[in-house]
Formats: C-alpha cells, structure tokens, sequence
C-alpha cells in the first residue's frame, strides 16, 4: 500500500475528497490487517471504521516522521486490541476471500509466484493459531513491528512475545509441512487411481 | 559442535533477534548438521512468505468502504490542525466557567426567604437548586454523531 504524500497533506489541510481518496486506496489493507488481528469477517468491518475515525481525528498530528502506511498500521493494530479487549472470543476466519497481491513485479517472476501462492496458504493457517500466537506473529512477522512495539500494543512483556512467537512460528511450520504433505499424499493417491483407471 | 536440542530454540529466530554468538553459533551447528539445515531452511522459507503477506489485501464485504466514507463525512469537522482545536477547547471551557460564574452571582443577588425576613425565628440556609440561566448548551460530539 503507497500513499503519496500530497495526497496526505490535501487530506491534512482538510481536503474532503483527498481523504476521500486515502480511505479509498488504504481500506483493503486496513481491513486485511483487521481481520488477521480479530479474526472476524464483522468485528474487522468494525475495526476498519473506527480505524479511519480515528484518522479523522489524529490526521493532523501526522508530522510524515514515519511513512503513511506504518502509521496507519500502527492505528489499524492499536484499534483492533482495544476491540479484542471489549468483545467476547468470536473467531471465525474460514470463508475469508482469497487475498490479491498488490505489490509490484519482482525480478523473478517465478520465485516471486512461488512465495505468493505459499502466501495465499498460509493466510489460512495463520487465521487457525491461537488468538495470542496469531496477533504476535502478524505483527511482527507480517507487519514487521519491533518486539517492543508488539510488546506495548498487546500489553505484553518482551520476553512474553518472543516467547508467543516461538509457538507461533514452530507451530505455522508444523501445519505448512502437514497441509503440504497431505498435498503431496492426495495427489499421489490421485495419480494412482488415474494409472489403475488407465 | 553445539548439540541439536540445544540449537532447536535459536532455529525459528530472525538473524536480527539473535546475538552475535547466538547467530555464530546456529551458523556453525547449521553447517555441519544437515537435519538442523533443513529445518533452518524451513523456517527460512516461512519467514520470506509471512512477509509477502503484508502485500495481500482481502477483500472487504459489500458496503464497507461506503459505510467508512458515510461514518468519516458525518464525523469530519473540517479542522484537523491540533491547534484550533486546542483554542477552540480553550474558548469552549472559558464560555463555561462565565455561564457558571454568572449562575452563582445569579443565586447570591437573590432576595432572602420570606420565611429567614420574620424576626426572631431563625432559619438555616438550605441549598437551593442551581438555576442556569437560558444559554444553549453545546451537544457532546458522540450525541451528534448519533
């Protein structure tokens, strides 16, 4: 997600249609950040409004010291645990759409494919980890927030993340290499039965 | 050579996580131990894959983003810069405290009871209900978004 930033000052001048346009281009991926966090197709609808309520209202304390994206991020992360404290545990991730690469091209086509469609696998099995292990591992392993960072927003020590996020990631690891080993099964006991029908 | 069980909780970790002899020491079990390497790799291979995920969006449900545009255009005031809005909340508690004042000089001026005006008996003040002179009081910002 890019935001140039004359469109963010248009918006920060109070531009209607300028911040129009930023809640235009941002909402996908605040709501992709959402839903990984909560969980929930609903409450990521929710999060997703306040989100840009909120950037309503702390637009023009925005000082451009960090990119439009990691500040929106950092609001996305901050509204959705301050949601996951009020509700009670509803999580249901399963019918979530299949998620469309917006990046640009990369030099290798193929490795590049390679890693998106291992992506797209694995954006279901992060939405099956424990609610704790998940919020850990998006903010840090997909988002790329600093351990202390993930320890503030989630009202953790660091020592409690890095401890999260060791589950998180063995166990991501153990249920790729199940779901990619079922895989590997199914289409060998496929191409049997296509050799013995042949 | 560090043994396996040793190196198994240093193999999940980015580089950057790692200290100096941490990392040297993982590299050094790594290299010399092919089933710590391919579980390396492994966790490798994830790492790459969780950070392509920032760049996949999913799509919202129908309505989202219409109903973001109609919260924000009921919200938006327009001022956005912290300092007009810290003089206007300035302006909004000094508005305050004068229909206060005002109230309270209000209740001093007032004529006694005509039951404290008769002689010889002795009443004691009680307390009377404020009355507010007729100012429209501004709605809260939440009354108004609802």
């Amino acid at each position: 997600m890019e935001v140039d930033r004359e469109l963010v000052e248009a918006a920060q001048a109070g531009d209607r249609w300028a911040l129009e346009e930023l809640v235009r281009r941002t909402h996908r991926s605040v709501y992709t950040c959402a839903l990984r966090l909560v969980g929930n197709p609903d409450d990521a609808a929710d999060v997703t409004q306040d989100v840009y309520l909120r950037v309503v209202r702390k637009l023009g304390g925005f000082r451009h010291e960090a990119s439009f994206s990691t500040w929106l991020n950092r609001v996305t992360t901050n509204v959705a645990m301050s949601t996951l404290k009020r509700r009670t545990r509803r999580f249901a991730v399963e019918g979530a759409a299949v998620p469309t690469d917006t990046r640009d091209p990369a030099p290798d086509p193929a490795e590049r494919a390679e890693a998106v469609a291992l992506a797209r696998r694995l954006e279901r099995l992060v939405g099956e980890l424990p609610e704790g292990q998940r919020q850990v591992l998006v903010l840090r392993d997909i988002y790329g927030q600093s351990t202390e960072e993930v320890a503030n927003a989630m009202g953790l020590t660091p020592g409690a993340v890095k401890v999260r996020l060791f589950r998180a990631r063995e166990r991501l690891k153990a249920d790729l290499e199940a779901a990619e080993g079922g895989q590997v099964v199914a289409l060998a006991g496929r191409r049997r039965a296509t050799g013995r029908r042949s | 050579m560090t043994n396996c069980h040793s190196i198994r909780p240093l193999l999940p970790a980015r580089a950057e996580e790692l200290t100096v002899f941490e990392a040297r020491t993982r590299a050094e079990h790594v290299a010399a131990c092919s089933r710590c390497a391919t579980e390396s790799a492994a966790y490798s291979r994830l790492g790459q894959a969780l950070s392509v995920m920032a760049n996949l969006e999913i799509e919202p449900a129908h309505g989202t983003l219409e109903r973001v545009l109609v919260a924000i255009g009921r919200r938006r005031t327009g001022v956005t810069d912290p300092r007009v809005l810290a003089a206007a909340g300035s302006a909004g508690a000094l508005v305050a405290t004068v229909v206060v004042a005002r109230a309270v000089r209000a209740r001093r001026g007032r004529p006694l009871d005509r039951r404290q005006s008769r002689p010889g008996v002795r009443h004691m003040a009680l307390p009377r209900r404020l009355r507010l002179p007729n100012v429209p009081v501004p709605a809260p910002a939440l009354a108004r978004a609802k």
